[in-house]
């Protein structure tokens, strides 16, 4: 066995000043686990490699798989990248620096770093890119794939290169990859994960840039937009879909190809806390049929695809707040207890094929309560904040891009 | 000798009393009725200890106390720091020889917390000023009065103990003036639209939609630490705001109350509905915070909103 390198294991040490004493307490229980297995930096690489390859081979598998084993795997990749990321001497300042843009939330390092551990969001992306490449590389030599707002581990990506590395599927003269985040944390974590996983040949650029303003050199074949969060809200998901879909090559595919944001009425009691008292997690397999059956269905608010973003139009209202229009619908007159309900937002993602992450797969597919949308109803104290309407209303969404993003209702 | 009773609760009036025992201005000190609190045990303490003569104020009626006034040859009364509203009887046995020191430019901030209110509303001075006691509060004609200079960052025990030290200045001045005749009594002009109430616990709550930044700021530096500490909500619980600054912010489209930026050198950062405002120290129930150490510890991150007034929502 080698020995240990020394610089290296103190590196991951409670007494070494250069880990941030925040990051340090949010994954002791990982450091410990490295200090008590004493194994070797290259062991160390080897492990996080393998980690990441049985994630993605279990993703990939068309074999019936168990949500244990997945959740088992990417807890496992989990622990393996936050190694990396306490290798890269971040900051406090750059691990926890969280932030509203002109075109929505830049999360902190320290928050994005969990989202690598989101199952089944990375499961239908994965599956959907790993298709997208496949189908890209039939007529392709080379194709260059562009992540804006990767976060720290790139989860939609890193992992798959590894298994493609590993598998020996796809090589580095076949895949580029552009990463972009404007966290500095977030870019000083990617190159050490990246690294360490030895996947910097099939890298092209590690750009620390704000997304709604990036531009790449070359031209994109596979755009790969992540940031977002539930009920399509708070990121800039629209804005960087919006500038970036430009760059996208005439046959270029944007992943997911499409996000559908639907509205519905509900009890809040019903959808959010009854309908989860007997299943083990909440999953769009696990939803229950009586719950289903007792929402109240708006309609489609968004449809965000390739065509529909090149032909989105923006307005400017007086106070400089940039929105566009999104669509109208009625509010149904035939339900009884209208008045008791709540309006949620949820997103459904087609990744790619007939790959998706569904209602409550993921954090970002979660129906969205809006406590501030009465129906039939009038709040105790109305506040300028809160839409009154009636059943039978018309209302009509827009999308604020500027500031916290989210959608806003408009009585016709 | 015309020698005065002061009348007071505080030990905040100590400097003038001090002045007048050490000039033998000093008949007596009348204190509060009701409850005590640690300020004025402390005053009776010191008034002990000094063996300056006490009377006790009674809710009920003045004829004891008159009577114990006269038996002490008080001629002359002051008021500063009491809580009482001096009635009829007593402004009668003064005879006209009974001021209140008020803190404010009267007729503005009438009222008892002139300068909780003056602070609060961003006035840059203010002012001692001593006029007639009548019947209504705050009103008799004015006789003397010396300005003062409010520090941007004074709070409001700052300027407490700030407008003590100026006592000694403001009563030596006023005696030497009238010894010599040359007070200029006059009556206060008309307007002071501007009024001091005491402070409602609803006052203390910042609405983040209808409060301005610099009202926030100044909201903070008016209770600091003390009792009329500005407060805000978030997650159904109710923190101090104990310092706050105004920060520049061009961002739009987004709600007042909403925390904006998070960050280890520029701190927790909140919008307001004219800018934005960085929660410099906050008190909770475990200690005072920075505003990044208080959003780390309490798990407030940007895109959250604080809460503005009750907000209780019964659908879910």
């Amino acid at each position: 066995m080698e020995k240990p390198q020394l610089e290296k294991a103190s590196a991951l040490g409670y007494a070494d000043p250069h880990i941030d004493e925040l990051l340090k307490h949010s994954i002791r229980t990982q450091l410990e686990s490295l200090l008590k297995s004493k194994v070797t930096t290259e062991q160390r690489v080897q492990l996080l490699q393998k980690s990441f390859v049985e994630a993605m081979t279990l993703v990939l598998s068309d074999t019936q798989v168990t949500h244990q084993q997945l959740v088992k795997a990417f807890e496992n990749m989990y622990d393996q990248a936050v190694q990396s990321m306490a290798l890269a001497d971040l900051s406090q300042e750059v691990l926890t620096r969280q932030y509203i843009s002109a075109t929505g939330l830049v999360m902190s390092v320290h928050n994005c770093k969990h989202t690598i551990k989101d199952v089944y969001r990375i499961k239908g992306y994965a599956r959907g890119i790993d298709q997208a490449i496949r189908g890209k590389l039939k007529n392709n030599s080379t194709i260059t794939i562009l992540y804006p707002a990767c976060g720290p581990f790139a989860p939609l990506l890193l992992p798959l290169l590894s298994y493609y590395k590993n598998s020996q599927t796809f090589d580095s003269q076949q895949i580029k990859v552009i990463l972009v985040d404007v966290q500095p944390g977030a870019v000083m974590t990617l190159k050490q994960l990246i690294k360490d996983l030895q996947l910097d040949d099939y890298i092209l650029q590690i750009a620390e840039a704000d997304a709604t303003q990036f531009t790449p050199d070359v031209a994109i074949d596979l755009l790969v937009l992540e940031a977002m969060q539930h009920g399509f809200t708070k990121e800039g998901q629209l804005s960087i879909a919006k500038h970036l879909v430009k760059f996208l090559n005439i046959d270029g595919w944007m992943i997911p190809q499409n996000v559908s944001v639907k509205g519905m009425m509900v009890i809040g009691e019903t959808e959010f806390n009854q309908q989860w008292k007997n299943v083990e997690y909440s999953h769009s397999m696990n939803v229950n049929n009586q719950a289903q059956q007792d929402r109240v269905e708006l309609g489609e608010i968004l449809r965000i695809n390739k065509s529909t973003l090149l032909a989105m139009d923006e307005l400017e209202l007086q106070d400089g707040v940039r929105v566009i229009s999104a669509n109208q619908i009625v509010l149904p007159t035939d339900v009884d207890d209208m008045s008791k309900r709540i309006l949620a937002i949820y997103a459904h993602i087609d990744t790619f094929a007939e790959e998706s992450v569904g209602q409550y797969d993921s954090g970002i597919t979660n129906p969205k309560p809006d406590m501030t949308f009465y129906v039939d109803l009038k709040p105790r104290e109305v506040e300028h904040t809160h839409f009154v309407a009636s059943s039978g209303d018309t209302v009509q969404f827009y999308y604020q891009l500027s500031g916290l993003t989210g959608f806003v209702p408009v009585k016709i | 000798m015309n020698r005065y009773a002061v009348f007071t609760g505080s030990c905040l009036s100590l400097p003038a009393i001090e002045y007048l025992h050490k000039a033998n201005l000093l008949a007596c000190v009348v204190l509060p009725d009701g409850e005590p609190n640690s300020d004025l045990l402390q005053l009776q303490q010191w008034l002990k200890h000094q063996q300056i003569a006490v009377l006790g104020y009674s809710n009920k009626d003045d004829q004891q106390l008159i009577a114990s006034l006269d038996g002490l040859q008080a001629q002359k009364g002051m008021v500063y720091l009491f809580r009482h509203k001096i009635r009829k009887d007593l402004i009668q046995y003064f005879n006209q020889e009974l001021v209140n020191i008020h803190p404010s430019h009267l007729p503005d901030y009438r009222g008892p917390q002139p300068l909780y209110w003056q602070i609060r509303n961003g006035e840059t001075t203010t002012a001692l000023t001593i006029h007639k006691v009548a019947e209504e509060l705050d009103s008799g004609d004015i006789g003397y009065r010396v300005d003062i200079d409010i520090h941007p960052f004074e709070t409001i025990k700052c300027l407490h103990q700030k407008v003590a030290q100026t006592l000694p200045y403001l009563v030596s001045n006023f005696i030497q003036l009238d010894k010599e005749h040359k007070l200029a009594w006059h009556k206060q002009p008309s307007g002071g639209n501007k009024l001091a109430p005491a402070i409602e616990h609803v006052d203390l709550f910042i609405d983040w939609f209808k409060h301005s930044t610099h009202e926030i700021v100044n909201m903070a530096r008016a209770g600091n630490a003390d009792m009329t500490c500005a407060v805000f909500r978030f997650s159904q619980s109710t923190f101090q705001l104990i310092q706050a600054s105004k920060v520049d912010c061009t961002l739009s489209g987004i709600k007042p109350g909403t925390i904006i930026e998070l960050d280890k050198s520029v701190g927790l950062i909140i919008k307001t509905s004219d800018g934005a405002v960085k929660l410099d120290i906050i008190g909770t129930q475990q200690g005072c915070f920075d505003g990044y150490r208080f959003a780390m510890l309490f798990a407030l991150d940007p895109g959250m909103e604080l809460e503005s007034g009750a907000g209780n929502d019964f659908r879910y």
